[in-house]
């Protein structure tokens, strides 16, 4: 049951995925890394414990242990249910050194001072990472964290309906309206897209792209834009593309959902650089179907977006905290590490060295052998550095989820939906004694 | 042995089983698991839920825990999300419990009468879904609810009939089924051994005054059962008021589950994801008076409907 909540972040999910496929590697990677610490001569190496979820940490550990006998690294690898684990262990005065952590839960982990500023320690790496990604780390001048994988935005297409019935793939989100009507009168029982209400992420990468952001900073003051112009633009676009009845509304993730991709009934899915393994994964039969395009634009602007990534940061009780920085920095943006992060760990990289890896830009089967990460590396070339992290994201989230399944029903609208998220997060703020300003 | 003998024998042993301590020692287990996981979680929710935690500014200057009053409760008790979860386990359990019971009962009496060949196995079969924990029945029911993979909404479709058992209006219903199906087993076996303790003479002075098995069923072995059936009930009240795991797992098929859609999924809700135990806190101590006060008022009315009919006769 707690599965469900936490498992509402992309990058979560994308490594809740991942995690099945790579326990065996898992459990061979932890059955040779014994015996092979604490035989160092002189004095005793510094521990650091690193809780994560990405695939193939253990074997980088593994190798940061054997170059690094002075700091030797200890990893747990976290499921679904560590992340109140965390903030549990933190507070009672415990917990592990490092934490992987997503950036949208990061502010709360600031404001509750459960991280430690790594600023004098990290500063060099800043221009290693793209923009975006650093400003999500990063509040009031002080670093907090150090970015491990983005979330840059695709979408996936159904190459042979679009051509079965003479569609031209768009590129825009006008086209993307027409070609729902033409797709919807060939085929009454094909849509353009699945909108699921319980799916932030995928609201959340549109609203990027329109550089609006649930949060901003002004002077002192927290200002809140769930409501703001851009995600005005995104709710009477997808209440257009419900009222005509040209999207399926199944929750994503249920077997429900997977039926109607493997039946043909979805043309287009618009996600995360970390969704098509998934789709990979779950829609086999339809390998050599499918094709990545860029994220449809709005008029008069080339930006694609994002629906957040992840952070690797100093607990606040962590007993070496350079060490354990320096570790973080060179398990995220070292050239050491970038194809393993890539390969194994299916991870999107948030650094420049990453980005220039030739293992990200490898052929895919399943897309008719589309080299389909140039898309996504180009979708985080474009993607606005507007959007910024803010506290308690989960009661704007949560606030937004619940209206959205009314807006299904057709109790409710997106714009209304929106009002009461807004409403409702200002609310959570000011009863915590931050400022808000209107 | 003379009677002198005997006396010193069993006053020896009446003062040893009379140490002031041993009563206590017997009782000690009990007592401190009650203390540790009953009383003082109550008390530490009574305490959080009149403090909050507060920052300022932009909130990066660190907080503080301050004392605030009922301002916890006041926040819950003006939230219309949490409120509205009140009355909807409430209509939820005036369908459920009273199905839940008269099945129950109706299984127990069939089961007490000579009617049914291989009682036994029929009881074992009935009782079985006990045995399966709250969320796994959810996993499974919630396969069966959904059309693709549901053998059975896809029988209904071929007959022309679609069934949505998971909108608004029908959620409900499919919760309410999940929990018949796990629950009238246990209930089933509780009236059952009630019914096997009631005196088979009344039966027979029953027979011989020319009441039939209907008549029995309902004018004897019924009353005989209250007991058994108040006690039944109540745990299922109050299981109604806590309903979690059901509408918890089908969440994660349906939207239509909202995050407070019974009040422990808003007090779940709000001390994980909204991240505020205090608010959590006061909303468990309102849900706890109202399950007290729904206890008591079902126990006041059960007292005064026997004093009512034992003053009849």
């Amino acid at each position: 049951m707690t599965a469900k909540k936490l498992i509402r972040t992309p990058v979560m999910r994308a490594a809740a995925a991942a995690l099945v496929g790579i326990v065996a590697m898992g459990a061979l990677a932890a059955c040779s890394n014994s015996g092979e610490s604490g035989d160092s001569t002189g004095s005793e190496p510094t521990e650091v414990e690193f809780w994560g979820w990405v695939p193939g940490l253990e074997d980088l550990v593994d190798q940061w242990n054997d170059e690094n006998p002075d700091t030797q690294v200890s990893f747990h690898r976290m499921t679904g249910d560590d992340g109140q684990k965390v903030e549990a262990a933190v507070d009672a005065g415990a917990g592990p050194d490092l934490v992987q952590l997503s950036t949208h839960a990061l502010p709360d982990y600031v404001i509750a001072e459960r991280v430690v500023d790594i600023t004098e320690y990290v500063s060099d790496d800043e221009s290693n990472y793209t923009p975006a990604s650093w400003a999500s780390v990063s509040f009031d001048g002080h670093v907090f964290g150090v970015p491990q994988g983005i979330g840059p935005a695709g979408m996936m297409y159904r190459t042979d309906l679009f051509e079965q019935y003479g569609i031209e793939v768009p590129k825009t989100w006008d086209e993307y309206l027409d070609a729902a009507r033409a797709l919807k009168a060939a085929n009454p029982d094909a849509y353009i897209a699945n909108l699921s209400p319980s799916e932030i992420g995928q609201w959340a990468q549109e609203i990027q792209q329109a550089e609006s952001s649930w949060y901003g900073i002004k002077d002192d003051a927290w200002t809140l834009g769930v409501n703001d112009a851009g995600s005005q633009l995104v709710a009477e676009r997808w209440q257009t593309l419900l009222d005509e009845g040209l999207v399926t509304t199944e929750q994503m993730w249920t077997p429900e959902y997977w039926a109607l991709v493997n039946n043909g009934s979805i043309a287009t899915i618009s996600y995360a650089a970390w969704f098509p393994s998934i789709l990979a994964e779950n829609a086999a039969d339809l390998s050599g179907k499918w094709a990545v395009a860029p994220l449809p634009t709005n008029e008069g602007s080339d930006n694609s977006g994002d629906s957040g990534g992840a952070a690797v940061v100093v607990l606040k009780n962590s007993k070496a905290p350079e060490a354990a920085a320096e570790f973080a920095s060179w398990l995220n943006g070292s050239d050491d590490t970038q194809e393993a992060l890539i390969t194994v760990g299916g991870l999107f990289p948030s650094t420049t060295n990453g980005l220039a890896s030739p293992a990200l830009v490898e052929d895919q089967e399943f897309y008719g052998g589309q080299p389909i990460n140039e898309v996504f590396i180009d979708a985080a070339e474009h993607t606005p550095a507007t959007w910024v992290e803010g506290p308690n994201y989960s009661a704007i989230q949560s606030a937004l989820l619940d209206e959205f399944a009314k807006v299904i029903n057709g109790d409710q609208t997106f714009l209304g939906a929106l009002d009461v998220a807004q409403a409702a997060g200002i609310a959570d703020l000011e009863a915590r004694g931050l400022t808000v300003s209107e | 042995m003379t009677a002198a003998a005997t006396t010193r024998v069993s006053r020896r042993r009446f003062t040893g089983a009379g140490a002031p301590w041993v009563p206590y020692a017997f009782v000690a287990p009990f007592a401190i698991l009650f203390l540790v996981f009953l009383v003082a979680p109550i008390v530490v929710a009574i305490v959080n839920s009149l403090y909050s935690r507060q920052s300022s500014g932009l909130g990066f200057g660190g907080s503080s825990l301050e004392f605030v009053g009922f301002d916890n409760f006041v926040r819950a008790l003006t939230d219309v999300d949490f409120l509205i979860g009140f009355p909807r386990v409430v209509i939820y359990g005036l369908i459920q419990v009273p199905l839940m019971m008269v099945i129950s009962a109706g299984l127990a009496l069939l089961f007490d009468t000579a009617l049914v060949k291989a009682p036994r196995f029929f009881q074992f079969a009935i009782f079985l879904p006990y045995a399966v924990p709250g969320v796994i029945a959810a996993l499974l029911w919630g396969f069966l609810y959904q059309p693709s993979v549901s053998p059975i909404l896809q029988f209904f479709s071929g007959l022309g009939i679609d069934l949505d058992l998971l909108a608004p209006g029908t959620v409900l219903g499919a919760i309410a089924n999940i929990n018949l199906w796990s629950l009238i087993g246990i209930n089933m076996i509780i009236l059952f051994a009630a019914l096997q303790g009631v005196p088979r003479e009344m039966y027979e002075a029953a027979r011989i005054d020319g009441a039939g098995e209907l008549r029995t069923a309902l004018q004897i072995k019924l009353p005989m059962i209250g007991p058994a059936i108040l006690l039944t009930t109540l745990s299922s009240v109050i299981g109604t008021l806590q309903l979690f795991n059901e509408p918890q797992v089908l969440q994660s098929i349906t939207s239509n589950i909202s995050s407070d859609f019974t009040p422990n999924m808003a007090i779940y809700a709000t001390s994980t994801l909204g991240k505020d135990p205090n608010l959590a806190s006061a909303m468990a101590v309102i849900l706890g008076v109202a399950t007290l006060v729904v206890s008591l008022g079902l126990l006041a009315a059960n007292k005064r409907t026997t004093k009512r009919a034992s003053d009849g006769i």
